[in-house]
This record gives structure tokens, sequence and C-alpha cells, in this order.
């Protein structure tokens, strides 16, 4: 019985220690997230989106010239 | 499976970039009815050329001012058609980014969002106007430096100071190009005693409209209705009296830029003198706006170069990189 509540016991402090190992925060985590973001924001990263639009896009002389947009 | 979608939902246009292939659509934010069945007669620019000459049965209006949704159902209905144009249907929900105005409330964000996943879209996003526009604009946001953007629209001017990808100060006003041409109709009404129509008064600001003297200045023939015999009239406007009708808005948007300036910390605004603020919107495209914001700031003002499209393109590339961005949705920082 004694031996049956010791191995619970330590089984359940492996599972606390594991679940507060994974769980916890990466300390890099911010860091590589902001990265990613900035990187994301690079005129390099945005020429595909100016690209696409710039050469196929050309708004219509009649009406939109006249319409404005928000 | 759908691609995914950006859309400027703007007081006078909406615009909708799909991921992968660009600019899809560009119409007006216009929906007509009939007024007593309820039907859609036609939406985008068909729906803009019914606007003040339509019969009593049908109605074409407008369901955003000051970029809010002032009729939920009718919005609705205006976004489940225009995502039906771009190949949207029960079947291929896509994921979708949409640009508000910044000043618009809690309320009024749930409405735009509500409405685009009750039109069809399986996850619905926004992201601040000023924000996607300096985007689009292709200024360098992701260096620590002061961006300055002026996004006037047809019913908000919001104004920001974007550094290291994120806003750092912001100034929102909801006056816009509609508040010109309603100004000019006031104009016309007091000083003439005629009656003209939303698209007239935004013909005479397309023709005529200035926000600053200068040297090319023509005149303008006005027809509309006599307020005293209701017979047709001509009357003939000068680019001044456009001016003096139009002051008290645009010396509106130009205390909201100022405010925006003296908010930004003194290690950006610096940057303002060297690099400029650009200007994009449709309102911004008004003769003399960016000179009289420079006179009034003592800052140098640029256009960007694809000012209608600005903010779409730059919602556009929050939806090419999703993950990447996410943060930057206005429910993801609150």
């Amino acid at each position: 019985m004694t031996v049956t509540i010791a191995i619970v016991a330590v089984a359940l402090i492996i599972a606390i220690v594991v679940i507060a190992y994974v769980r916890r925060p990466r300390q890099d985590a911010g860091v590589t997230s902001f990265r990613r973001h900035i990187d994301a924001l690079s005129p390099e990263s945005r020429r595909a989106v100016m690209d696409r639009v710039r050469p196929s896009y050309e708004p219509d002389a009649d009406v939109d010239s006249q319409e404005t947009t928000d | 499976m759908a691609r995914d979608l950006a859309i400027d939902l703007g007081t006078a246009n909406t615009l909708v970039y799909m991921k992968g292939r660009g600019i899809v659509l560009n119409e007006p934010s216009v929906i007509a009815l009939n007024r007593q069945t309820g039907e859609v007669l036609a939406t985008g620019r068909e729906a803009w050329q019914m606007i003040g000459r339509t019969p009593g049965y049908i109605v074409a209006v407008r369901p955003l001012r000051g970029g809010a949704i002032t009729d939920f159902e009718i919005t609705e209905r205006m976004i489940r058609l225009l995502l039906q144009r771009v190949g949207v249907s029960r079947f291929t929900r896509p994921k979708v980014v949409i640009c508000v105005p910044s000043a618009i409330t809690e309320v009024e964000r749930r409405a735009v969002t509500d409405a685009a996943r009750r039109a069809g879209a399986a996850d619905a996003q926004l992201i601040e106007q000023p924000m996607a526009a300096a985007i689009g604009a292709d200024l360098p946001i992701d260096e620590p430096v002061g961006n300055m953007v002026i996004d006037i629209g047809g019913g908000t001017s919001e104004t920001a100071v974007i550094s290291l990808g994120g806003i750092v100060a912001l100034e929102a006003v909801r006056v816009g190009s509609f508040d010109i041409d309603a100004a000019i109709q006031a104009y016309v009404r007091r000083e003439h005693g005629i009656a003209i129509g939303e698209r007239t008064a935004e013909e005479v600001k397309v023709a005529i409209g200035s926000a600053d003297p200068a040297d090319d200045e023509n005149q303008a023939e006005v027809r509309g209705r006599d307020l005293m015999s209701g017979l047709p009239k001509t009357v003939v406007l000068t680019p001044e009296e456009i001016r003096l009708a139009i002051d008290d808005v645009i010396s509106s948007i130009t205390s909201s830029v100022v405010r925006c300036l003296s908010k930004a910390p003194p290690e950006l605004a610096q940057d303002f003198l060297v690099r400029g603020m650009y200007l994009v919107g449709g309102g911004g495209l008004l003769r003399g706006l960016a000179q009289r914001i420079e006179r009034e700031t003592q800052v140098p003002v640029k256009m960007s170069t694809m000012p209608l499209e600005a903010v779409v393109m730059g919602a556009g590339h929050c939806i090419e990189h999703y993950d990447a961005l996410k943060n930057m949705f206005m429910g993801a920082r609150r």
C-alpha cells in the first residue's frame, strides 16, 4: 500500500514537473515572435503585394477618379 | 477552398484584395433596394449611378457613414453580394481582414465582424486603416523611425505615427470627403438659393475644389433647383467660394494632424522633418490639401503613389502574412 502511494506520488511529481517545464514561457518566444512580425513588414516582404497590384490594377478613369475612398 | 480576402470597407468605396491575386474588386459602397419588397436591385457602381435619380419605390443608399455601419442588415447584404462577386459561396468560406477606422466603437467593430461572418467569411479580423495605409504606402514601418500617415477617407480622417510595426500616436476625426461635399451643398443653398445633389457637389469639388489657392484655377457652372421658384437654375461658382465653403472641414482635418504631431515622442518628431508625412485616401486628392497641411504644420507632406489603393494593399499584405502579422489585428491587442 505504502509502495503504491509512493509510486503514485512520484508519478504525480514527475507529471507536474514535466507540465511546468513544457508550459513555462520560453525566454526567446517574444524575441522570435517580434522578429517574425518585423520581418513580415520589411520592404522585401511587401514587394510581392506591391508588384502584384501595380502592374495589374488600373482604376477606371470615369467613375473611380471622382469617387473618394475610405 | 476559398482564397482569403482583405477588404477596405470604406464609406465611399469598397475594395477587395484576394490572396495571391491582387485587387479583384473596387466599387462604390452603395446598394439600391426596392423600398416595398426589400429586394436588392443593384450594388456598387450601378447603384452609385442611381443616387438622387431614383423613382419613389427605389432607394440607393450608402450603408456606412463615418466608417461605421449605419444599417446592419443592408451592410450584410452588400458584403454578401460583393463576396459572391469575387467567388465566395456557402461552401468556400475565406478568412477575411477588414480595414476599419480606428475611431469606431467596440459595438461598431462587432457589427463589422458580424456582418462579414454572416455574409460568408469563416473568420473576420479588423485592422486600423492608418496602419494598413502605412503598410500599403510602402513606408519603412519595420524600422525604429517615425513614419507619419494621414488617411483622409469619405467619412473619417486619421493621422498616425508608426514605428517598429506599431502605432505610437493616433488622432482621428469623423470628418472626410463627404463632409466637404455636404459643405458645398450647404453653401450653394445658403448663398445662391439653389439646391444641388450629393453627386453634383462632388463634381464641383473635383472640378474646382481646393484647400489652398493655386495658379491655374477655373470657375464652374452648377445647375440645380431654385429654392424660391422651383425651376432649374444655373450659377457660376469660383474656387474662392468653394475654399470658403469647405474651410471648417479642412481646418478640422489640419487641427487633427497638428494634435497627432503634438502627441508624437520628440525622438520620432524630428524624423518627420526629414522624412515628411504621407497623404493617402481619396480625400487627400483634394487640390492644395498637401500644401495647406504643410503650411500649417511646417512639415513636408508627400502624396502616396497609390492613395486610393494603399489601405487595401496594406490589408492584403496582412492576409498574405496572416500568422506573422496577426498581432496587428484589433482584437489581438485589446
